[in-house]
C-alpha cells in the first residue's frame, strides 16, 4: 500500500510543469481573443465567440465574488454559533449516549465525557491554595 | 457588599450584592454601570448637527423637528427597554430560583423557576461574536427525565460579569442547592 505524503515526486512535478503550461498557454489565448479586433477574427472564420463585454465582465465578476464570499463565509459562521442559551453548549447526542459501565477496582476508568457539573464541582468548589 | 473591583467582559466596572435572607434563602443583585451624561450629549449633539446640517442643503424644518423627535423616542425606547440597570437572582432553596432584570425606565421582567425543573446551576464558556466567555446559567431537566438537560437559561446576560463574580456566586449557590435538592 502506497502511502500518501506530501513530498515532491516526480509525477507530482511533471503534473505541476503541464498544469503551468497549460494555464500560461491558456491565458495567452484568452488575451488574444481579448484583443483581436472582431473583423479579423470574422476574416478567418471563427465567427461563434463570446461579446467582448465579457473579457471585461468575467474577471471583475470572479473578484467582487471573491469579496463577497469572504464576507458570507464570515457571516455563515456567526450564524452557525449555537447561541448562549441552547444545550448544545453543554451537552450534546453523544455524550448523552454514552455507556457507564462500572470498571474494575484498580483499574483505568473508560475515556467518557465529564458532566459539567462534575467539571463545576472541580473547578470551583475544591479548596484552592 | 462585596465590591473588589469585578468588570464585566468589556472592562467597565459592575458591582455585586449578595444579601442573605436566612440559611437557605440568598439573593445575588448585579449593577451594570449607568448611562454616562457625556455619551448621552455626544450623540444628541451628532444627530443634532447632522440634521441641521442636512437642513442647510435642503431648507426643510421638518428635518429639525423631526430629528428632535427621533432622539426624545430613542432615548426613551433605549432607558425602557435597552438599558438595564441591575439584574438579581434569588434562590430559594427546595422552593425555587427567582430571575429578575429591571431596566433604567424602572420596569421590572422576573422570571421564577421551581426546583424540580432545575438540575443544576453552572458556569459554562461558549463562544460569543468573536471571543469566549464564562456564564452562569441554569440547567433546566423535565421531571420526568433527571438526567437529561433539557434547556439552558443563561443568567446576568445584560451585565455579563467576568469569572471572579461568578465564581463568587456559584459557590453561594451551591451551598444552598446542595443542602436543599
Amino acid at each position: 500500500m502506497v502511502e500518501n505524503s506530501p513530498s515532491p515526486l516526480p509525477e507530482r512535478a511533471i503534473y505541476g510543469f503541464v498544469l503551468f503550461l497549460g494555464s500560461q498557454f491558456g491565458f495567452f489565448l484568452y488575451c488574444l481573443w481579448a484583443y483581436v479586433p472582431e473583423e479579423w477574427l470574422h476574416s478567418v472564420g471563427l465567427t461563434y465567440w463570446p461579446q467582448k463585454y465579457w473579457a471585461l465582465a468575467m474577471p471583475i465578476y470572479l473578484l467582487v465574488a471573491l469579496m463577497v464570499s469572504l464576507v458570507v463565509l464570515f457571516g455563515i459562521n456567526m450564524n452557525n454559533t449555537a447561541p448562549l442559551d441552547s444545550v448544545d453548549n453543554v451537552t450534546d447526542v453523544f455524550a448523552q449516549g454514552q455507556r457507564s459501565d462500572c470498571y474494575r477496582k484498580g483499574g483505568i476508568p473508560r475515556l467518557e465525557d465529564v458532566s459539567i457539573s462534575e467539571v463545576n464541582k472541580m473547578f470551583y468548589l475544591s479548596s484552592e491554595t | 457588599m462585596e465590591d473588589e473591583a469585578l468588570s464585566n467582559i468589556s472592562g467597565k466596572a459592575i458591582s455585586l450584592d449578595c444579601q442573605t435572607h436566612s440559611s437557605f434563602c440568598r439573593e445575588f443583585t448585579v449593577s451594570s454601570p449607568k448611562m454616562s451624561i457625556g455619551k448621552v450629549m455626544v450623540y444628541t449633539c451628532s444627530v443634532w448637527l447632522l440634521a441641521y446640517g442636512v437642513f442647510f442643503f435642503t431648507e426643510n424644518t421638518a428635518v429639525l423637528s423631526s430629528a428632535i423627535l427621533i432622539t426624545l423616542t430613542g432615548m426613551m425606547l433605549h432607558i425602557h427597554f435597552v438599558k438595564v440597570d441591575h439584574e438579581s437572582l434569588l434562590v430559594i432553596g427546595s422552593l425555587g430560583i427567582q430571575v429578575s432584570s429591571s431596566y433604567a425606565s424602572g420596569r421590572e421582567v422576573t422570571t421564577f423557576i421551581e426546583m424540580s425543573r432545575i438540575k443544576d446551576i453552572v458556569i459554562n464558556e461558549a463562544v460569543y461574536l468573536n471571543q469566549i466567555i464564562y456564564y452562569l446559567c441554569v440547567l433546566l431537566k423535565e421531571p420526568s427525565e433527571p438526567n437529561v438537560v433539557s434547556s439552558v437559561v443563561p443568567l446576568f446576560q445584560s451585565s455579563k460579569p467576568r469569572l471572579n463574580c461568578l465564581a463568587k456566586v456559584y459557590k453561594s449557590c451551591q451551598e444552598i442547592l446542595s443542602k436543599c435538592q
